[in-house]
């Protein structure tokens, strides 16, 4: 079969809408995911046992279940259970920014082993408020230590996104298939999805990667 | 809500299936990804460009790739060159290559870790190539390599679960074809991730009996990679 990419390049616009959606789906994932970890953080430093070992199974059952059932089971689980019918779109930011939040979580308790334990010592001896220690000293150079490996963490949430196609969200892979449906011409549809996949990936695991040089360079 | 565990019971010879499918993909494809790994690894640390570049054009492109896009290439745009795998080969081949990529890294971190003096060592007592890599080098990488490639391996198990999407009938697509008999998508669904969390969580203790208690600790620390 010859290839005719000028056949299907002038109709690819809703592949480009679609890559947009999954840069916008990825990004609000992984603001739900910065927030879980950020809570996850919280709590596995947090005095009662019970939190820590519930941030314990929380991440074990993550890291232990593929994120396509995940998914699944949010989206078809959540509406029963709960009686709050939210749509697929929230339900895959939701799921996508839950399972994330699990490793985002490590990275940051990664970070948070670089610090020294003299910031924590001297914010508490000057009086600050538990609050304030963590939001105001701690967390800020957490984050700014693992800038990085968010960035790369990004990469991974935009790779996860695909499977929201099952659910009927239309982001890239959604898109590519509802175009090849239509023009019978999945060879050219699919290699422009992955190309458009791969110009995304890569280029923020290069930022990722510059980043985790400079910051190599300006280390205290 | 009432929840109705019975009608998964019923089916339970689709989810026993489903489980041998899973743990019959994932130990092939991590077996070959083990494989396809070293070789992409000894081909990306070598000192030859037309070696070194093909290896690196092939990691990234795997790593930049989603394996839901790579599967869907393979099973819906080879067809039509002639080349027509079943679902379980598409499987296999692609989450081997895909897998790989990513073993050939942590090799190559592996081989980084290991000091430079034992290759100057190996090279300066004249041993030939084949000799050093097979007989100094990827024997210390045990340890390196170990947490890491265990992290891989286990995300290549969850990632067998895209295969459903393809009619490959492994645990998650038992689940749809319970769930397509007996819509009952809670109890399907949360049973099959029980399955696959019983599945990572023993994979994982089989593993850390393998290893030194050293590296155990390093995978303990190093969870944040997938």
């Amino acid at each position: 079969m010859e290839l005719q990419f000028l056949t299907i390049i002038p109709k690819a616009g809703p592949l480009l809408l679609g890559a947009l959606y999954t840069i916008f789906v990825g990004i609000l994932a992984c603001g739900v995911g910065i927030l879980v970890g950020t809570g996850l953080l919280l709590m596995r430093n947090s005095r009662f046992w019970l939190l820590r070992t519930l941030v314990n199974i929380y991440s074990s059952f993550i890291r232990g279940t593929p994120a396509l059932v995940q998914i699944l089971v949010f989206y078809y689980a959540l509406a029963p259970l709960t009686g709050v019918n939210i749509g697929p779109f929230t339900a895959g930011i939701m799921s996508v920014g839950f399972n994330s939040g699990a490793y985002i979580a490590e990275i940051l308790r990664g970070g948070l082993s670089r610090i020294p334990k003299g910031q924590r010592e001297a914010a508490e001896s000057l009086g600050l408020p538990r609050i304030k220690v963590w939001f105001k000293v701690i967390l800020p150079q957490v984050f700014h230590s693992v800038i990085p490996l968010l960035v790369n963490e990004f990469t991974m949430v935009i790779k996860i996104t695909p499977l929201l196609s099952t659910i009927t969200v239309v982001e890239l892979t959604r898109a590519s298939q509802m175009l090849y449906n239509e023009t019978f011409r999945p060879v050219e549809v699919l290699v422009l999805a992955a190309v458009i996949y791969f110009i995304i990936c890569f280029s923020i695991s290069q930022l990722g990667e510059y980043l985790q040089r400079r910051s190599h360079k300006f280390r205290l | 809500m009432k929840f109705d565990f019975g009608a998964i019971w019923d089916n339970r010879d689709i989810l026993i299936d489903g489980v041998y499918t899973t743990l019959l993909i994932s130990s092939i494809a991590i077996s070959m990804g083990i494989v396809i790994g070293l070789v992409i690894c000894l081909l990306r640390i070598s000192k030859k460009r037309l070696l070194r570049w093909p290896a690196i054009i092939y990691i990234e492109i795997m790593r930049n790739i989603p394996l839901l896009i790579l599967i869907f290439m393979m099973f819906y745009a080879l067809p039509f060159y002639g080349i027509r795998f079943s679902g379980m080969t598409t499987g296999f081949i692609c989450l081997s290559l895909y897998g790989g990529a990513y073993f050939a890294e942590v090799f190559r971190g592996g081989v980084e870790a290991v000091s430079k003096g034992q290759f100057d060592a190996s090279k300066a007592l004249g041993l030939s190539y084949g000799f050093y890599m097979r007989r100094i080098i990827l024997p210390q990488l045990y340890n390196y390599v170990f947490p890491p490639g265990t992290n891989i391996a286990l995300t290549m198990i969850k990632e067998s679960s895209l295969l459903s999407m393809i009619t490959v009938a492994e645990l998650t697509y038992a689940a749809h074809d319970i769930n397509g008999r007996t819509f009952t998508p809670v109890e399907t669904f949360a049973t099959i991730a029980v399955i696959y969390w019983i599945i990572c969580t023993l994979f994982l203790k089989l593993t850390q009996m393998l290893q030194s208690p050293a590296s155990v600790r390093e995978i303990n620390n190093s969870m944040a990679i997938r």
